[in-house]
């Protein structure tokens, strides 16, 4: 059931209990978790946190807590299964479900008492009606016998209640209502799509309670970057919402106020802006950036040699020496970072790209500490899902946790490197896919399979960076055939995910030329 | 060879089977609903048990017709309470109010009331008999009221099927006439339906059999009733000449007076399995009976249909059509020629080689009572048709009487064989085709006669 008042059916109602929180493994979940907890430690409430990557481990999770727990909070994850089915927990057991993922399952719509769930109400939702989709089991006609049976006919038949007319009246009208209602149901779960971001409605619930904070809605903007980011809503609800945020971020960061404090170290600033949309260009040089970014990469076809030959002219239409993009991009002449924005944009137009730059959010601490809300994105997703085991399971999970924190700037910048080594690695398997023709048509789909031994194969082990592969590898492969139908195919990718067990894991999305977001 | 009659056990089974599941279904509703002392949830009026026996037993005709609709409710529910309503007593009551002919409602209530008491066990139909229900009801087959006069028909068809005993009480109280006048063009559907169940009862059970008279004249009402164009009216008609031709051969006959052999024929193809059944049953019936008759069943096309229900996709059916074939097969050389020329030979290997064992046991009579009632160029063709290979694998079936027919059969055809010198290539046929093999290890068989016949075999053909 939907919760009208988050404050008062939820966390007034947890505040004074013990809460497991079980978090999926996605920035958005993570910057949720990150706004909760600083709620929770206000009011000192009692929780325990456990990450979970999947299915499996949500009900590994459940059952290893359910007797010590009686107020479970699922972030981003929950939504869109029947919960009561797959975890069958006792009756005085509540979930508060907080997860982007669409359609909800009706049944955790219409279950009025166990699940809780924490949704915008101008998410688009389409639920079904009840009673198109839940029959009370009345009283069941008795069949005649012998309906489709060569059985001998009864030597008795009692007289029922209903004349037969209009028993069979009710079998008829009950079908239909079984046809209508099978149709309803395969039109709203049919696409799966994302609604707003859960970082946001957790921030949405701190603002309610007066108690938000400019941290807060620094992660709340990485949650909303992280869903554009990783392509899961549309760009009509990604302005939308930046439009929402656009409003708090006025409302906590009056320039007026900052002049004076612009410099303390502890003070910070999110600012919006209309920003290049070159993946982490600011922390590493231009050049790299710009092959890097799936984009630019895919629109100028950096994998063949025409397209390295495109670059160069792009570089020069803006007057960049090339030394100079090469180089750190806080190196560059203050005199070529000047309107470098407008610059890039306007040559960019001429080269095919018209969608250069975006609205987002930065933020400032300190004295030369700026990131773009994706910067912080991708950081936290390459330390989530870095292959380097550091302890045992939960630490990189932790890790990434830990570094959207400001004060853990170590975290952020090793996260950063290993973004840049993901995105490397990426753009070079995607060149290198293309180049060997590994992208094969399947009839209805396209395919590609990464064996053992790719250079950077390990990386791709984990769903989000796979996920990302697979976007960028699609862009870039229908920008590199003529053949119009690729457009219109969806990409299946398969890549090692345990060596030893000779698992893969599989990754399936949908056509490049979908607006809609509806998968 | 000897036309078998059908075997009965499969009736006895499927009824108990029925039996169960109505009782199952009950028991399920029990868990379901409310035990509730009073009857009646969802209308206004709840009445007690006693305030209904009071009510009923009285002389006021308002609350003996509320009574009686209470009653004709708790029965027309899941679980009615059937023994209750008994042990208040008040049948022979509701009997009476079937003869109230200025209280119409009142006499549809306790005819309704009084065809759910009837549905149930023995007992309770026994209940509604002894409290004198019979000339009431057939009185009430002359109402005015055609609601009425079909209820009668219901609650009369619930007492004939009880068994013989009722079904003749109805007979002797005169139930034919006016039961057969309600049959005319202008009668509802509903009602129509509702006739022909209780006259495919009135038909039915056996020890004794229903009176000749009374056959005669419902025949005629049953020839109508075959002619129109529903479902549930053409198989409860078929249903009551399936009954009427399970008895002996003058029964048989009498049907066969009656010229509705194509017709049941056709029936026999029908795509509806409801019709299917009953109309294969008759003509299985009717082929059990004298060569004339089964003449008469070749006459009407029964070979032609026969080969679409020896490969039906209900093992039921393959295997009474089987059945039926090999009574066909019984019969004299002429009737065995018009089964090859009719093409059944095919079929027949097809079924004895894939067919679902039940029916593959029946089709193991078809080859043994041709291969006695054959002509040896009949026998040759049969041979040559390709039924030896699948006849030699069912050697391997647990089932003793199937492999001692089969040994019977292949003795009969070494016969024929000797008859026209082939009996060396059929040895020899018989070996490639494994069958020497087979035969040699059933000298290894528990059962005497097996191992006995087997032996008589090896020793004939194969030394």
């Amino acid at each position: 059931m939907f919760i009208s008042d988050c404050r008062r059916e939820f966390y007034d109602v947890i505040v004074s209990q013990r809460v497991l929180l079980l978090v999926a493994s996605d920035v958005d979940a993570l910057c949720a978790c990150k706004i909760l907890q600083a709620l929770f430690q206000c009011d000192h409430v009692q929780y325990t946190l456990v990450p979970v990557s999947g299915w499996q481990e949500l009900e590994t999770a459940f059952l290893e807590h359910k007797d010590q727990f009686k107020y479970f909070v699922l972030i981003n994850c929950g939504a869109n299964v029947d919960l009561l089915e797959i975890l069958q927990p006792e009756e005085d057991t509540f979930f508060f479900v907080c997860d982007s993922h669409r359609p909800i399952n009706v049944v955790n719509v219409y279950n009025g008492t166990q699940i809780k769930l924490l949704v915008k109400q101008d998410d688009d939702l389409d639920v079904p009606a009840y009673d198109d989709i839940f029959r009370d089991e009345d009283d069941e006609e008795e069949d005649s016998e012998n309906e489709s049976d060569g059985s001998e006919p009864s030597e008795k038949r009692r007289r029922f209640e209903e004349d037969v007319i209009e028993r069979t009246m009710k079998r008829r009208q009950r079908r239909e209502w079984e046809a209508r209602r099978r149709e309803i149901l395969f039109d709203y779960e049919q696409y799966e799509y994302h609604g707003t971001s859960s970082a946001m409605v957790m921030f949405d619930l701190a603002w309610i309670m007066s108690k938000d904070l400019n941290d807060m809605l620094w992660w709340a903007i990485v949650g909303l970057t992280d869903q554009w980011v990783q392509d899961k809503i549309t760009q009509m609800k990604y302005v939308t919402d930046i439009g929402v945020l656009q409003r708090h971020v006025s409302r906590h960061n009056h320039r007026n106020e900052d002049e004076e404090n612009s410099l303390s170290i502890d003070c910070m600033r999110i600012a919006f802006e209309y920003d290049l949309r070159l993946a982490l260009y600011q922390h590493w040089s231009l050049y790299e950036s710009l092959c890097n970014t799936s984009y630019t990469s895919a629109t100028l076809k950096l994998w063949s040699v025409q397209g390295q030959k495109r670059l160069q002219e792009f570089l020069a239409d803006m007057g960049l020496p090339l030394k100079q993009v090469k180089q750190k991009f806080n190196s560059m002449d203050m005199s070529l970072k000047e309107n470098l924005r407008e610059m890039i944009e306007e040559s960019a137009n001429k080269f095919g790209m018209k969608d250069l730059r975006v609205q987002t959010f930065s933020i400032h601490f300190g004295f030369k500490n700026k990131f773009s809300a994706s910067d912080i994105v991708y950081a936290t997703a390459s330390l989530m899902e870095n292959i380097e085991k550091e302890g045992p399971e939960t630490t990189n999970f932790i890790k990434a946790l830990d570094s959207l924190s400001r004060g853990n700037l170590d975290k952020l910048h090793q996260g950063l490197d290993l973004a840049k080594k993901q995105l490397r690695a990426i753009q070079q398997t995607v060149a290198s896919c293309i180049c060997t023709n590994l992208v094969i048509s399947q009839g209805p789909f396209l395919y590609c399979s990464l064996m053992e031994g790719t250079p950077d194969v390990k990386l791709f082990s984990k769903p989000v960076s796979l996920c990302l592969l697979s976007k960028y590898l699609l862009k870039s492969f229908v920008c590199s055939t003529k053949n119009k139908r690729c457009k219109l195919l969806p990409l299946v990718m398969t890549a090692p995910m345990d060596v030893e067990q000779g698992t893969v894991i599989m990754v399936g999305i949908p056509p490049e030329t979908e607006s809609s977001d509806k998968k | 060879a000897l036309r078998r009659q059908r075997v009965e056990v499969n009736i006895e089974l499927r009824k108990a089977k029925k039996y169960e599941q109505i009782l199952k279904r009950r028991s399920i509703s029990v868990s379901l609903v409310d035990v509730s002392p009073s009857p009646g949830e969802d209308h206004e009026i709840k009445m007690s048990l006693e305030e209904i026996a009071e009510a009923v037993n009285g002389s006021n005709e308002e609350l003996q017709l509320l009574a009686t609709q209470e009653v004709r409710r708790m029965l027309s529910r899941r679980n009615p309470p059937i023994n209750q309503i008994i042990e208040l007593g008040i049948v022979p009551r509701l009997v009476e109010f079937l003869s109230y002919y200025d209280n119409a409602p009142l006499q549809f209530e306790a005819a309704w009331a009084l065809t759910n008491i009837a549905s149930g066990t023995s007992d309770h139909t026994k209940a509604v008999v002894e409290g004198g229900a019979i000339p009431a009801l057939v009185s009430l087959l002359s109402s005015p009221h055609m609601h009425i006069s079909e209820q009668s028909v219901w609650a009369m068809g619930n007492i004939a099927g009880d068994g013989p005993l009722y079904r003749d009480a109805l007979f002797r109280c005169n139930v034919i006439r006016p039961l057969l006048a309600l049959v005319s063009p202008t009668t509802p559907i509903g009602f129509l339906r509702n006739i022909t169940w209780t006259l495919s009862n009135l038909c039915r059970n056996k020890n004794p059999y229903p009176p000749l008279d009374a056959v005669k004249k419902i025949l005629p009402v049953l020839l109508y009733l075959m002619e129109y164009e529903d479902k549930d009216i053409t198989s409860d008609s078929c249903w009551a000449f399936s009954y009427l031709t399970d008895g002996p051969n003058d029964r048989i006959q009498i049907v066969l007076d009656t010229g509705i052999l194509p017709r049941l024929v056709g029936l026999m193809v029908s795509p509806d399995l409801t019709i299917v059944t009953p109309a294969l049953r008759a003509i299985g019936n009717v082929v059990t009976g004298t060569d004339e008759q089964t003449q008469a069943a070749i006459d009407a096309g029964v070979l032609t249909a026969l080969p679409y229900l020896l490969h039906h996709v209900r093992p039921a059916i393959q295997k009474e059509a089987a059945w039926a074939l090999s009574n066909i097969a019984a019969g004299p050389p002429q009737q065995i020629q018009q089964l090859i020329t009719c093409g059944l030979l095919p079929p027949l290997v097809e079924l004895l080689d894939k067919g679902d064992f039940t029916a593959q046991k029946e089709a193991v009579w078809v080859v043994a009572n041709f291969t006695v009632g054959g002509t040896v160029e009949q026998v040759v063709e049969l041979v040559q048709s390709g039924v030896l290979k699948p006849l030699l694998n069912l050697l391997s079936t647990n089932d003793s009487k199937i492999i001692l027919l089969i040994l019977d059969t292949i003795s009969n055809l070494f016969l024929a064989a000797e008859k026209v010198g082939e009996r060396d290539r059929l040895s020899l046929l018989v070996e490639e085709l494994g069958g020497l093999e087979k035969i040699e290890a059933l000298q290894n068989h528990d059962n005497n006669l097996v191992y006995q016949a087997a032996l008589s075999v090896l020793d004939k053909y194969f030394s």
